[in-house]
């Protein structure tokens, strides 16, 4: 099923030399969007009648667990083998997102309000940047963001959105419409059931990917 | 016969001659920077030069308003990419742009000679391995994408950290990517023109090249607005005012003076006949001035004209002398020895500005000394062959001469007028001298208020603060800059700055880079320890190679250079920090944010680099001023002295020199203090247009005193004193009015000045006993 919301220029307007910023902004964009769906994921809704886009992100929304667990492995064209990493996504209510790495090294990222700081013990290295700065990232977390709250239009401005099978067993697939950001994301791919996401794959145009999956149980 | 007709033929053939070299050859300038002096000092020079034509001249704010900050943004891109390609400009940023692809490739190709973190342990094994595994960080995060392309090439990630060290610290909010006030009420841009700011045509012509691209670009967006400010758009407004206003003031002089006359007498024929030595005088003031600087500027121009104002005082003399009795010539002849020591003591006034050594007063002194000698000229061998027999103008208003009568008993008014006037330069809470270069611009203050407000916007504040390195060579400044930097930092991690921009962080000295180079290990040696990094590092085998080569080659890379850079955006921004000047290198080093200037100067004095001058630019504008302004008050000083030498020489009694000196010196006094009480600082302008009045004022006083052989002559002579005072009020009233600030102190000054000297005159007059 494909909602085809309406193209909104405005959104993802940039010129094309900002192409470096879009890429850096839409990657991000799409780590923080997984954040935001993940977190609604947990526990179950009120069954409807029929398994639409909207009612997915109703379930979504309606559990917002604080902290869960995660593996996250990662592909690369430049590796032999994928790096595997450990750590946990965090929702501090109204707008903190975390994503805290906790193996092999420390590393955290976090979003909160118009803010986005990182930091890494490998690289000694502590940065906050605006979220202003990045418009492409900027309406990346506030489309996930109103996901948060149900608000399935703004996703629709930025996504090409497709949910297949059933309420038991879904798939949704996320595809930027902007060039921009096709250029840097293939597509996000969301697993799971109910409420409940599995994992998540990022996909990137030259082959690249990264697999997160949801550790059930470790968490609560 | 004959030589009545020859004379006026001469007049008419040398008139026509002049009007036609007028017309051809005299060329006028408008902007403000031909006015200013060559400086004193080299640090003068220096300074001058940067107002002129450096860096701080060239920056242009821009700012788009009135619509929704995501429309502002769209245009601001749009803009922005329109004007980078225009190829008008050095540097146009909106908070968009990184570097461009160009730029980008050469210092990719040059990382290990720009890098500043090449070292000798850059390349061991323990490095490697640490800068591997950050790499396979960048993998994992969401930056992968930007990173990934460069990781095989560049593992040690020496690209982004020249691209970090050069990223510019304290920018403006963005939205949208671009840059925004904090009230995303405006979107903001920064261009740095490629013509200097002070060339006002030139930057007429960008300005507008800028407004027409915003206007195809805003369309039906007509709500949108373009603000732009900068001193570039200054020198164009300051023109534009210049040109106007000596268009005004000339016109507007002329028909005061003219009206005034008819007024005064009621005879058009007096009007015309003054006219004779008026236009010669304008003219010969305008030739010479053309003659030696090569153009006239507008204030000169301006300010030429309301000499009318003064030199119709030679022909008022001679008519309100003349009477039915003595023939034209004869009069002329009588009262030539007073009208010559008037003539000579106010060019000598004017004189004493040809010393100044300010270019602005010079063509100011130089248009009126010859203006003056040459309606004073005319009016004696020209003009008496032009009026006819038995002209004798009468007084429109003769019963005058009662309100002078009681003028003279009003004596004591002068005592208590001065010792009012110098408790009020005593205590006034106005600053007595006016020191600010800027105070010669005649910029609005609503175009001073928006440029105040846009820096502040863009964290830009006035580019003030500026370190100057000089070398003999490119190397040797690039070798300096680099020992600045090193002394900067710690000033920068102190907060006495906030940061500042230098050439050797982008360009460093060839001596930098052949050090780094030999830091690059042996292929041999970098591959060893390339594979003992590696080690349980899962990346594809052989990944490292083209790394590998690119050390290898870097290894005998030629240097790079400034012209490397050339045609570049880089090499654009790089020709504004580095540049030959003379037969010397120079690097302007702009320093953002200063927190403390006095430390500042005291850790740059502690440096012990004679290579390395600080600048501050208001500051040593201001030093400037005042020299200009010292020198030009000794020159006042000098002036007065001679003046007052020539009159004891002209004057047969001496007796006279109290009741022609004491006037006038009473009336600057006063002026002063006017001026002061009306809250205006003292510029050397109006230090130089004191000059001016004592010359004025020695030739009223000079008449005042003149003995006259009848009671009737006594009143005529008074009444044309009035009346020759009276236009030099009205002219110089009208100067005052003026929105040029030279103009305006030289008006506003020389007016009031001109009316105490009458008024003190007048009541210091001596009476005549009665002949009749």
């Amino acid at each position: 099923m494909t909602s085809g919301a309406p193209r909104t220029d405005r959104l993802l307007s940039h010129g094309r030399d900002s192409g470096l910023t879009g890429r850096r902004a839409l990657r991000w964009g799409s780590g923080c969007g997984c954040v935001v769906v993940l977190l609604g994921s947990l526990g179950h809704a009120a069954a409807p009648s029929q398994w639409t886009v909207e009612v997915l992100m109703g379930l979504l929304k309606a559990q917002r667990e604080h902290s869960v667990p995660f593996q996250e492995a990662t592909y690369s064209s430049l590796l032999t083998k994928p790096l595997i990493a450990h750590g946990v996504l965090k929702f501090v209510p109204p707008d903190r997102l975390e994503k805290l790495i906790t193996a092999p090294s420390h590393e955290q990222y976090v979003v909160e309000g118009n803010r986005v700081t990182f930091e890494s013990e490998r690289k000694g290295v502590k940065r906050t940047i605006s979220l202003e700065e990045y418009p492409a990232l900027r309406s990346f977390v506030e489309a996930f963001r109103s996901s948060l709250n149900g608000d399935v239009v703004q996703l629709y401005q930025v996504y090409e959105v497709t949910l297949e099978g059933s309420r038991e067993e879904w798939t949704l697939l996320l595809r930027p419409r902007e060039p921009s950001g096709k250029s840097v994301v293939d597509y996000i791919l969301f697993t799971g059931s109910e409420g409940r996401v599995a994992t998540i794959a990022i996909r990137a145009p030259d082959g690249d990917r990264s697999v997160m999956t949801i550790l059930r149980g470790a968490g609560r | 016969m004959n030589r009545n007709l020859s004379i006026p033929l001469l007049w008419v053939l040398l008139m026509a001659g002049g009007m036609w070299l007028s017309a051809m050859h005299v060329s006028v300038h408008s902007e403000l920077s031909d006015l200013l002096p060559e400086g004193t000092t080299r640090t003068q020079g220096l300074l001058l030069t940067q107002v002129r034509s450096g860096l701080a001249g060239r920056l242009m704010l821009l700012a788009l308003e009135g619509g929704t900050p995501d429309e502002m943004a769209q245009v601001s891109r749009e803009l922005s990419e329109r004007l980078r390609a225009s190829g008008q400009f050095a540097l146009v940023e909106n908070g968009a742009q990184g570097l461009t692809a160009q730029d980008r490739a050469i210092v990719f190709q040059a990382r290990y000679l720009l890098s500043p973190r090449i070292g000798a342990e850059t390349f061991s094994s323990e490095s490697l391995r640490k800068a591997l595994e950050q790499r396979l960080d960048d993998l994992r995060s969401p930056f992968a994408p930007l990173i990934k392309e460069t990781i095989p090439a560049d593992p040690t990630g020496e690209f982004l950290t020249i691209l970090t060290a050069w990223s510019a610290e304290d920018r403006p909010a963005k939205h949208r990517g671009v840059w925004m006030s904090k009230d995303h009420s405006k979107a903001l841009l920064v261009v740095e023109t490629k013509v200097a700011g002070f060339d006002a045509d030139a930057q007429a012509a960008v300005q507008e090249e800028i407004r027409h691209t915003f206007a195809v670009l805003a369309g039906q967006r007509a709500h949108l607005r373009l603000l732009m400010t900068g001193p570039g758009v200054f020198a164009v407004e300051s023109k534009q005012t210049i040109e106007q206003e000596a268009w005004r003031l000339s016109t507007a002089a002329a028909a005061l003076v003219l009206c005034f006359l008819y007024a005064s007498y009621g005879s058009m024929a007096l009007v015309l006949l003054s006219l004779i030595p008026l236009t010669a005088g304008i003219m010969a003031g305008m030739l010479a001035v053309q003659g030696w600087f090569g153009f006239i500027h507008g204030i000169t121009l301006g300010f030429g004209i309301t000499l009318l104002g003064v030199v119709d005082d030679y022909p008022i003399h001679l008519f309100s002398h003349l009477s039915s009795r003595g023939s034209v010539s004869a009069v002329m002849r009588e009262i030539w020895p007073t009208m010559r020591l008037g003539v000579l003591t106010t060019a000598i006034g004017f004189a004493a500005l040809l010393f100044a050594g300010f270019p602005a007063l010079t063509q100011l002194g130089l248009f009126a000394v010859t203006g003056i000698l040459t309606a004073a000229l005319v009016t004696r061998w020209v003009l008496p062959t032009f009026v006819p027999d038995g002209f004798v103008p009468r007084p429109v208003w003769p019963a005058f001469h009662g309100e002078l009568e009681r003028l003279t008993r009003m004596k004591p008014v002068i005592p208590a007028a001065i010792v009012l006037a110098c408790s009020t330069l005593l205590w006034s809470h106005t600053p007595l001298w006016q020191t600010d270069l800027a105070s010669l611009s005649p910029v609005s203050e609503a175009k001073k208020q928006l440029d105040r407000q846009l820096r502040a916007e863009m964290g830009a504040p006035d580019v003030r603060d500026l370190l100057v390195i000089e070398g003999q060579t490119e190397e040797d400044v690039l070798q300096y800059a680099e020992v600045v930097d090193a002394n900067l930092r710690p000033l920068r991690t102190s907060g006495t700055i906030a940061g500042y921009d230098l050439i050797s962080n982008a360009l460093p000295s060839r001596r930098t880079q052949q050090n780094r180079q030999s830091h690059l290990p042996e292929r041999s040696v970098l591959m060893r320890n390339l594979d003992h990094a590696l080690t349980g590092l899962h990346f594809s085998p052989g990944l490292f190679t083209p790394f590998v080569a690119a050390v290898e080659s870097a290894r005998t890379q030629p240097p790079l250079q400034r012209t490397t850079f050339e045609g570049t955006a880089l090499g654009a921004r790089m020709n504004s920090l580095l540049f030959e000047q003379g037969r010397s290198w120079m690097a302007v080093v702009p320093l953002r944010g200063v927190a403390d200037r006095e430390q500042l100067a005291a850790g740059v004095r502690n440096w012990n680099m004679p290579a390395v001058t600080y600048l501050d630019l208001k500051e040593e504008s201001n030093r400037l001023m005042t020299a200009y302004r010292n020198r030009t008050s000794v020159i006042v000083v000098c002036g007065l002295f001679v003046i007052g030498v020539v009159l004891t020489i002209g004057q047969t009694s001496g007796s006279l020199l109290g009741p022609i000196l004491f006037p006038i010196m009473s009336a600057l006094a006063v002026v002063a203090a006017v001026l002061n009480l009306s809250g205006e600082s003292l510029s050397l302008f109006h230090i130089a247009s004191f000059l001016l009045v004592i010359g004025l004022g020695l030739d009223y006083a000079l008449f005042f005193n003149r003995l006259e052989g009848s009671e009737e002559g006594r009143l005529r002579t008074l009444y044309g004193l009035l009346v020759c005072s009276t236009t030099t009020i009205l002219v110089f009233g009208l100067l005052a009015t003026s929105s040029i600030p030279v103009l305006h102190a030289i008006g506003i000054t020389a007016a009031l000045g001109s009316f105490c000297c009458l008024l003190f005159a007048g009541m210091m007059a001596k009476k005549v006993p009665d002949v009749s």
